[in-house]
């Protein structure tokens, strides 16, 4: 069993310590007994999709977002290849934003999106950065993180997370988050969100070994560190909620 | 009227609120609500400075007023820090005559990186020194470019900017900015400088100016350091005033090619202290010889670095900035580079005194695998969110079997005053440094590394 990773932009799409989703997706492929092999593509080098089994995007500043859109934009049939052929894609942050039609900027310029879906992304000279705790549309139990994003995101019917209990979703308030269809993964939630929720791990897991045909194996390690971390922010943050 | 009901109102409320401890932003807050454009009203003194940047800045404010002051000029400034409008206002006001007329021949202002914008809507600085933009408290401030178009708006035509030139984001305030009213301060190439970059990220990874990759001759630390983009010509500046030598183990340093500094605290933090503080002042014409007197041995009181006993253990608190990987950094690589036999204590308890927030991201972003080494015995973690750290000690090279895990900090010291008698260093913030201080025996408290 072997596996492909690549990580797009890692030197400046990392703002909030993304980098970690892939270690941590990493070592639980490995711990399955999956040989995981890590590709970075830095900026301005041309990215090979083709033998991608996962492709991950993290968070940049709003320029930088705009700089890898450009990098992107010839790549996007490439992208969507890989989709069809069965590798799974999470972007987070505001990678999320360049999976859509368009990104308008706070001055008004707008950039074209790779158009793997139909939403559409306008910033604002505001932003709003705030604990989260979402509900999964495709998982059991609760998810938790941070955001930290100046922009709302219009038009998306199949969020990942169908609501939000604290925090600000794709267009407002408490409302749906991020973005899936099939086996693409959006969301703005920053940061290491793979790190901060274990069962989002699992699931995108569950799925490599899914669109590869293979058994998950019956006895699974056990991540104590990720679980107790995950529960301790569950407390707190929903502790907040209570007032 | 306004204006002398303004002063008159500020400073009783002041001399109120000295008389019952209370902070320094509420007279400004009224006198505001009095006369709004007060401080477009007031004749403040021939100079005007003001500091700003993610770090150092309480630092830099200091001795900037230590150098002016042994210069003969009359400082004042904002010692509490209160660097929003309200306080800006309060500090003036105070020191105005009923005529509205402000005293002293220099007013000095810490200045808050997202404020200094409505702080400098009346008034503007002849100086505006700018030290770093670093990742800080992303939780409130976004991110550096963020942050640089907060500061923007607050840079008049007519400011002389005194600029890092290290930081490549830094130097971008140049942009657009008449060349003759920018000078530049920046440390020359030494011996501690690396190749490549240090550290977990790579903020100097892309040119601030048109995102494509960057290159650097060296890295003084994190993305600061001699850049240039061969795409746009964005690249470090001719320093106008510089460390032209440097030899931190010796504690010694050369300033503009002619001037010895004996340095009390070895960091390289303190040598852009230093370069800030002897830009601005020569700038506003102290003479070299009485900047370098101050300079000499300079000590810094802000009690970042605490000494004290636990157990058998001799114990130093480095306090550090949680949300800043590059104050960890920094006392991180001052303990390793300390090369005794110790152990290192981490507490992350609460992330902000001021702000709830479950954050833990830029645990990712600090370089704790400068603690896998042989001089470090034993890393106890501890606080509310000891399993984020932990998990992020899965992911370094420091081995499992030397660290120790306690969500109550109490009973973490207690674990280490029952054991061993090696020194014991603390990195935490201020945030959760008097979880710690309230139970061990402080003795002393030094100054700063960060
Ligand atoms: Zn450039």
């Amino acid at each position: 069993m072997k596996l492909h990773l690549t990580h797009l932009c890692p030197e400046a799409m990392s703002l909030y310590g993304e980098y970690a989703n892939l270690l941590i997706l990493r070592r639980h492929l490995e711990d399955l007994g999956v040989e995981a092999e890590m590709e970075s593509v830095p900026l301005c080098s041309a990215p090979d999709f083709s033998q991608a089994d996962f492709i991950y995007m993290g968070c940049g500043t709003e320029r930088t977002q705009k700089a890898v859109l450009q990098w992107l934009q010839p790549h996007a049939g490439g992208l969507r290849a890989a989709l069809d052929r069965g590798a799974a894609v999470l972007f987070t942050g505001n990678a999320m934003e360049t999976l859509g039609a368009s990104v308008t900027d706070r001055d008004g310029n707008s950039w074209e999106g790779l158009g793997l879906a139909d939403f559409t992304t306008v910033e604002t000279d505001r932003r709003t950065p705030h604990d989260v705790i979402a509900t999964p549309a495709l998982w059991e139990g609760t998810a938790v993180g941070f955001m930290n994003k100046c922009s709302t995101t219009s038009g998306v019917t199949t969020p990942l997370f169908t609501a939000l209990s604290m925090g600000f979703g794709n267009d407002r308030e408490g409302g749906g988050e991020g973005f899936v269809s099939g086996d693409l993964y959006a969301t703005h939630i920053t940061g290491p969100v793979l790190v901060k929720n274990p069962a989002f791990t699992d699931y995108l897991v569950g799925r490599l070994f899914a669109l590869h045909g293979w058994d998950l194996p019956e006895a699974r390690p056990a991540y104590p560190h990720e679980a107790a971390a995950y529960a301790v922010t569950c407390r707190e943050l929903t502790a907040r909620l209570g007032g | 009227m306004r204006l002398i009901l303004a002063v008159i109102v500020c400073k009783i409320l002041r001399l109120i609120g000295k008389l019952v401890g209370k902070g320094s932003s509420l007279p400004g807050k009224y006198a505001l609500r009095i006369c709004p454009d007060v401080l477009s009203r007031v004749r403040l003194p021939a100079h005007i400075i003001a500091v700003t940047g993610s770090n150092g800045k309480t630092s830099t404010v200091e001795m900037i007023a230590a150098v002016l002051r042994a210069g003969g000029r009359e400082v004042v400034y904002n010692a509490e820090g209160s660097n929003q409008i309200e306080g800006v206002t309060t500090l003036i006001l105070t020191h105005c005559t009923l005529g509205g007329k402000m005293r002293g021949d220099v007013l000095l202002l810490e200045s808050d990186e997202r404020y200094a914008r409505y702080s400098f809507r009346y008034f503007h600085p002849t100086h505006f020194v700018i030290t770093n933009l670093y990742r800080d408290q992303l939780t409130r401030n976004g991110h550096p470019e963020w942050v640089y178009d907060a500061i923007l708006p607050a840079i008049h035509p007519d400011t002389t900017l005194v600029l890092n030139a290290d930081d490549p984001l830094v130097a971008c305030f140049a942009r657009g900015h008449a060349p003759d009213r920018v000078k530049w301060f920046g440390l020359e190439r030494w011996s501690g400088d690396t190749e490549e970059p240090r550290g977990v990220y790579r903020d100097g990874a892309l040119c601030p100016v048109c995102k494509r990759p960057m290159e650097y001759d060296f890295y003084h630390y994190a993305h600061i350091g001699a850049y240039r983009c061969p795409a746009c010509g964005h690249r470090r500046p001719k320093p106008d005033f510089a460390v032209t030598e440097l030899d931190l183990a010796a504690g010694r340093l050369v300033l503009d090619g002619d001037t010895p500094i004996q340095l009390s605290f070895r960091s390289i933090y303190n040598v852009y202290n230093i370069l800030a503080a002897w830009s601005v002042s020569r700038l506003c014409g102290v003479e070299k010889d009485t900047a370098a007197g101050v300079i000499n041995h300079y000590i810094l009181k802000n009690g970042r670095m605490v000494q004290f006993t636990l157990g058998a253990h001799r114990g130093t608190l480095l306090t550090s900035k949680h949300e800043n990987s590059v104050a960890y950094d920094t006392n991180l690589r001052y303990i390793r580079e300390a090369g005794e036999r110790c152990s290192v204590l981490v507490i992350v308890d609460a992330i902000s005194r001021k702000y709830f927030t479950g954050e833990t991201s830029w645990l990712w972003d600090i370089d704790f695998d400068q603690l896998a080494c042989d001089t470090v015995e034993r890393v106890y973690l501890a606080g509310t969110y000891v399993n984020d750290l932990a998990l992020r000690f899965d992911y370094t090279a420091v081995p499992q079997e030397r660290i120790s895990l306690f969500a109550d900090i109490g009973q973490a010291v207690e674990a280490i005053r029952g054991s061993g008698d090696e020194p014991l260093y603390v990195v935490t913030c201020f945030s959760d440094r008097d979880k710690l201080l309230g139970r061990v025996q402080v003795e002393k408290q030094e100054a700063t590394k960060a």
